[in-house]
């Protein structure tokens, strides 16, 4: 053990002096959340303000019926209405983008709604306008209610008269399910992708860095065994990615806190971050982080450098993005199967706690699944630093 | 002392390597039944020409390559059965022998005296020597990326000698270095040999092996070609020079 911690120890101090350890696994995993989240606020709250501030341009053409709706609308701010002559002329200067939406009245809309009929109103528009298009739509609703309550009261109805019934929605589930469901599966990924990262730069700069330096021989001319070299190296990168995944973790925890304000997107993050998800989150990442080092060292172990290393292990990140994105997947769950997957389970079992319904057992189950996976990894690591054709090539 | 019997080398040829070597054989024979001893108090110098197989004995006297059959004793142990406890009693240097570029001399030579279980006072007694002795205090602190070849060479010498093994190994420790810095090797080797240890390195460069060593051999194509005292080399000279000598021996055999 004690040859374990002195390899572990040197490690640390040689990797926490290169600059670009730093930056990747400190620098950018403790940024990356403050940073996004801030322009996300930032393209928010600045979307938000220009769409309040956007004036709606509407062209009509009344056909010879009454204004009095164009009238009322027209009270309405951030609305500029503009009269036409006839629909062609209407819809040239929808295409030349002067109004956006245009409203063609029926040549017979006055005579037929005082007789109780359904005059026509045509809405010309293009698909692309859409955010335009609601708005006016949203317009024509309430007058549509107005309308019909002024036709009620000539009869001297109420308006309830035509509604025979009411639909009162009254959502009892719990929002951590609907959360859990449609993006639960998001923030463990997050954390596993910055542990792989964490790990990978370690890994790479441990084995196939030492051979390139030609360091590695006399490090293997010493009294310590193969297995406690890959013992000392392994903690290392553990920790590593460990330690990027939780500056990952403290970045967001800043950023929740002291700058996305109380918007839906940071309730909703909140939300999801309970110390019960955080803290088994790690119990999974420990094994997991072990797994993935466990992966990398044989890759590392192989290559004649850091940039061939490198450029066998970058493409393996695809290893940590299919697994969750499956997890993502609304109606993929944590059952007997995919409990025994890496990745995809870890990502299941915080989806299910971020959802309220965790199953403990098949907690547990992934939990002993990633130990054994990474036994395993340690297992077949060890025995190919073993190889004299590798550590030598 | 060393003590090498029937030493064998196979490396398995992959498909490739035997279409490069124009060689159905699926192994290769680095080393082929190679014997020597090296005597404590004495310099021995295993020459050959590129790909002899001095690396690869080199290799396996160190415990870094295993032998394919055949035994090797350092210092009474028995490097195949007890590599761990070999090692302790070996330091190993070569011409490309690298140095953790990020640390200092006083940390890279804590690690190693460290990773050989060596005491504080011990350490520093050791450290303190080379230190004086290589005039080393100037830049002890200093990250050896910042260092010249020559300044990384003496704090390679420091971290083979810092455990006092009584074997040392040295794989063309001069190829590649300016004349200065082989200098402080070349000195190394004869401060090694006043101390009684044992010392084995391999060279191609005729000069020095003359002027170092007692004891030689000369291997080829993994075969011992020759082996033998230095004078007795010398006194059986069937050219005029040693570099002469050891051409024919090579094409003879």
């Amino acid at each position: 053990m004690k040859k374990i911690i002195i390899i572990a120890k040197k490690e640390f101090l040689d990797l926490l002096r290169d600059k670009r350890t730093l930056v990747r696994m400190i620098l950018i995993p403790l940024l990356v959340f403050p940073v996004i989240i801030n322009l996300v606020t930032m393209v928010q709250s600045s979307a938000a303000e220009k769409e309040a501030a956007k004036e709606v341009n509407v062209g009509y053409v009344l056909n010879g019926q009454s204004s009095d709706m164009i009238d009322n609308l027209a009270m309405i701010p951030n609305y500029n209405f503009y009269e036409f002559s006839d629909s062609t002329v209407l819809q040239d200067e929808i295409l030349g983008d002067s109004v956006t939406v245009g409203l063609h009245f029926a040549s017979n809309f006055d005579n037929d709604y005082s007789a109780g009929k359904t005059p026509e109103l045509a809405l010309f528009y293009e698909g692309v306008n859409q955010e335009d298009l609601s708005k006016v739509k949203y317009l024509l609703t309430m007058q549509d209610s107005l309308y019909t309550d002024m036709r009620m009261k000539s009869i001297d109805k109420d308006y309830g008269f035509i509604e025979p019934f009411s639909i009162v929605n009254r959502d009892i589930g719990d929002d951590n399910e609907l959360i859990a469901k449609y993006a639960g599966g998001m923030l463990p990924y997050f954390f596993l992708a910055f542990c792989f990262m964490g790990c990978m730069i370690p890994a790479i700069d441990m084995f196939a860095g030492e051979k390139e330096r030609g360091t590695i021989e006399t490090l293997l001319t010493t009294p310590v065994k193969r297995l406690q070299i890959v013992f000392g190296k392994m903690i290392v990168i553990t920790t590593f990615g460990l330690l990027s995944a939780s500056l990952a973790l403290l970045g967001l925890y800043f950023s929740l806190n002291f700058m996305g304000g109380e918007d839906e997107l940071m309730k909703t993050i909140k939300g999801m971050l309970s110390p019960g998800l955080i803290g088994t989150l790690y119990i999974l990442l420990v094994p997991l982080a072990i797994f993935f080092a466990g992966i990398m060292i044989p890759v590392s172990v192989y290559s004649r450098s850091f940039k061939e290393a490198q450029s066998i292990l970058t493409p393996l990140n695809i290893l940590v993005v299919l697994p969750a994105i499956f997890g993502f997947l609304p109606g993929v769950e944590l059952d007997y199967t995919t409990a025994f997957i890496p990745i995809l389970n870890v990502v299941l079992a915080c989806k299910s706690l971020i959802g309220g319904h965790p199953d403990m057992i098949l907690i547990g189950i992934t939990f002993f699944s990633l130990i054994i996976l990474a036994g395993l990894s340690v297992f077949i690591s060890v025995k190919q630093f073993g190889k004299e054709g590798n550590v030598l090539r | 002392m060393i003590k090498v019997e029937n030493l064998v080398k196979e490396f398995k040829l992959s498909k490739k390597q035997q279409k490069e070597n124009n060689t159905s054989e699926k192994v290769a024979k680095a080393v082929n039944g190679v014997s020597f001893e090296c005597q404590a108090g004495r310099i021995f110098s295993l020459l050959g020409p590129n790909g002899a197989g001095k690396t690869t004995t080199l290799r396996m006297i160190s415990t870094i390559v295993k032998p394919t059959s055949g035994s090797i004793i350092v210092d009474g142990i028995d490097v195949i059965k007890e590599p761990q406890d070999a090692r302790a009693k070996i330091g190993f240097l070569t011409g490309s022998t690298g140095l953790y570029e990020r640390l200092t001399p006083n940390e890279v030579l804590k690690y190693f005296a460290d990773l050989n279980d060596m005491d504080k006072a011990t350490f520093e007694k050791r450290r303190d020597y080379y230190y004086d002795l290589l005039d080393m205090h100037d830049f002890k602190s200093k990250k050896i990326g910042q260092m010249s070849t020559g300044m990384k060479q003496k704090v390679s010498i420091t971290r083979t000698m810092i455990h006092d093994p009584n074997v040392v190994v040295f794989d063309e420790p001069t190829s590649g270095l300016d004349v200065i810095t082989a200098e402080n090797i070349i000195k190394l080797i004869n401060d090694c040999k006043k101390e009684g240890k044992t010392v084995i390195f391999s060279s191609h460069i005729m000069s020095e092996v003359d002027l170092l060593c007692d004891d030689l051999a000369i291997i080829n194509k993994g075969k011992l070609l020759y082996s033998g005292t230095m004078e007795d080399f010398r006194s059986n000279m069937q050219t005029d020079t040693l570099t002469g000598e050891f051409i024919r021996i090579v094409n003879e055999n």
